[in-house]
């Protein structure tokens, strides 16, 4: 089965850019460009991992990541964090809140966040 | 008169009290007793207090006042030298308290204390800092966008290129990556600027610390045919924020790696006389020039001779490592020559009592 990719991110090319990627690598993905799409796009299509952006526009990626976490239903997708913040602080919240990953932006490239996921799905 | 001239008192008969009455800085004045017989009308004015109410107080008794309390614990009871200590006594006034014992025939007989109003510098820092961390978080969006859309263009996901084109999609590529490492650089100088700078602090090995940063050079040490030297005695553990560190180390061998010509050689030294560990680290490099030498540790200070070697460098690593260093209560220097090379050297202070602490209590 094919794994199902929900990208949250509010910067449209480079939405654009992680989504080409992953479909080019055989993904199937869904996109949500803010917070509370995000939240919707996660009950609705049950992906099979998400990619959230930190900073967002609304309700901010460590909320929809704890929407996530407080709901039984969707606390098992496994999350990975593709952030800009880069601070030790937010990388060790973003990882007690319970995201299986945390990647900065700038210092992976798709290629890179595309062997992440590959590692996690397996 | 608060100097009464039949009394033993020093500063009277050269002092003229009015002149305090007319400083733009708080002054407050104690006796060889540590009590106070001066406060001028701008520390009234800080610390909300009239002088009359305090005059003849001994500066523990001053810790009941609010205002005051905060200053009582700077000083101690024994009035401390200090020098430019910052102090915020409440949310929107910044002072700066410096300490000055005054001695004849080697005996202290007054303590001035002197209060200076830095609101204002310490708001336009921030403000500055503020500015530069936005600035710089700005600018990460659009550079993750040139790198991740010149790698899709390099790894051919949009048609094949030609040699000659991926030659120059890599170079923006590298161009780009060296904007994101000044970007990082500088969101790490306005964090230290902001004074909010180490994290945690745990007790590790400044051993291993080095080991790890040899480790992840080897490439580059093996490519330069580098001759590279660690000699070690065994040293007692430090209390270090171990990323923040390794970031300070790092740049400190980085700089001895990159401006040491192919062959040359680079010896790291570790010692400690268990009050303080010593860290050389020595080269035979290019040497930095003795006319530049006063500003090696400023912002963007990069060596005339370095910047014709070659391009990179952000010229903010030794104001960051230096940075570190203090804020681990280290200090830093160097002796440099341009015909035999430089060497660093990184003293830290053991934390003793937390040391003994360890070892009495729990073993």
């Amino acid at each position: 089965m094919v794994l199902k990719i929900l990208v949250i991110e509010d910067d449209k090319f480079l939405r654009e850019l992680i989504s080409q990627k992953l479909a080019k690598e055989g993904y199937e993905v869904v996109e949500a460009v803010d917070g509370e799409n995000g939240i919707e796009s996660v009950k609705k299509e049950k992906p099979g991992l998400v990619l959230l952006d930190l900073i967002l526009p609304g309700i901010d990626g460590f909320e929809v990541l704890a929407k996530m976490k407080s709901d039984p239903e969707l606390a098992k997708i496994p999350v990975i964090i593709l952030s800009n913040l880069g601070q030790k602080d937010d990388i060790e919240k973003g990882l007690e809140m319970g995201a299986n990953d945390y990647l900065i932006k700038a210092h992976f490239t798709p290629g890179e966040i595309v062997e992440k996921i590959q590692a996690l799905s397996e | 008169m608060f100097f009464d001239k039949k009394k033993d008192s020093t500063l009277g008969e050269t002092f003229d009290i009015k002149i305090t009455n007319y400083l733009t800085d708080g002054l407050l004045v104690f006796d060889k007793n540590n009590k106070i017989i001066l406060f001028n009308p701008r520390a009234e004015m800080f610390f909300e207090v009239v002088e009359a109410n305090v005059l003849g107080k001994s500066i523990l008794e001053l810790s009941r006042y609010e205002k005051l309390s905060p200053l009582v614990s700077l000083l101690g009871g024994g009035i401390k030298p200090i020098e430019k200590q910052e102090l915020d006594i409440k949310g929107n006034l910044i002072i700066e308290i410096t300490s000055v014992p005054i001695t004849r025939n080697r005996e202290k007989i007054n303590t001035l204390v002197i209060v200076h109003d830095v609101t204002k510098e310490k708001l336009s820092d921030k403000m500055k800092s503020d500015f530069v961390t936005l600035a710089a978080h700005q600018l990460r969006t659009p550079t993750s966008a040139i790198k991740w859309s010149l790698e899709s263009l390099i790894k051919e996901e949009h048609g094949e290129i030609t040699d000659d084109q991926r030659d120059i999609i890599q170079k923006a590529y590298n161009t780009n990556d060296k904007v994101i490492e000044l970007v990082r650089d500088l969101l790490d100088v306005a964090q230290i600027e902001e004074g909010k700078y180490l994290n945690k602090l745990t007790f590790a090995s400044l051993e291993d610390l080095i080991k790890s940063i040899l480790n992840s050079r080897t490439g580059e040490i093996t490519k330069k045919k580098l001759h590279v030297e660690f000699e070690r005695t065994d040293i007692p553990k430090l209390m270090l924020d171990i990323e923040k560190m390794d970031m300070a180390v790092g740049n400190i061998l980085d700089n001895a790696l990159r401006y040491t010509k192919e062959g040359g050689k680079v010896v790291i030294r570790l010692e400690s006389n268990n009050k303080e560990v010593e860290l050389q680290v020595q080269d035979n490099g290019v040497g930095i020039p003795q006319s530049e030498q006063w500003r090696v540790f400023s912002k963007f200070f990069r060596g005339s001779n370095v910047m014709k070697m070659e391009t990179e460098g952000t010229g903010l690593g030794l104001y960051i490592s230096k940075n570190i260093i203090e804020a681990h209560g280290g200090r830093i220097w160097f002796e440099s020559d341009v015909k035999r090379g430089t060497t660093f050297f990184i003293v830290l202070p053991v934390k003793e009592r937390f040391g003994e602490f360890l070892n009495k209590e729990f073993y």
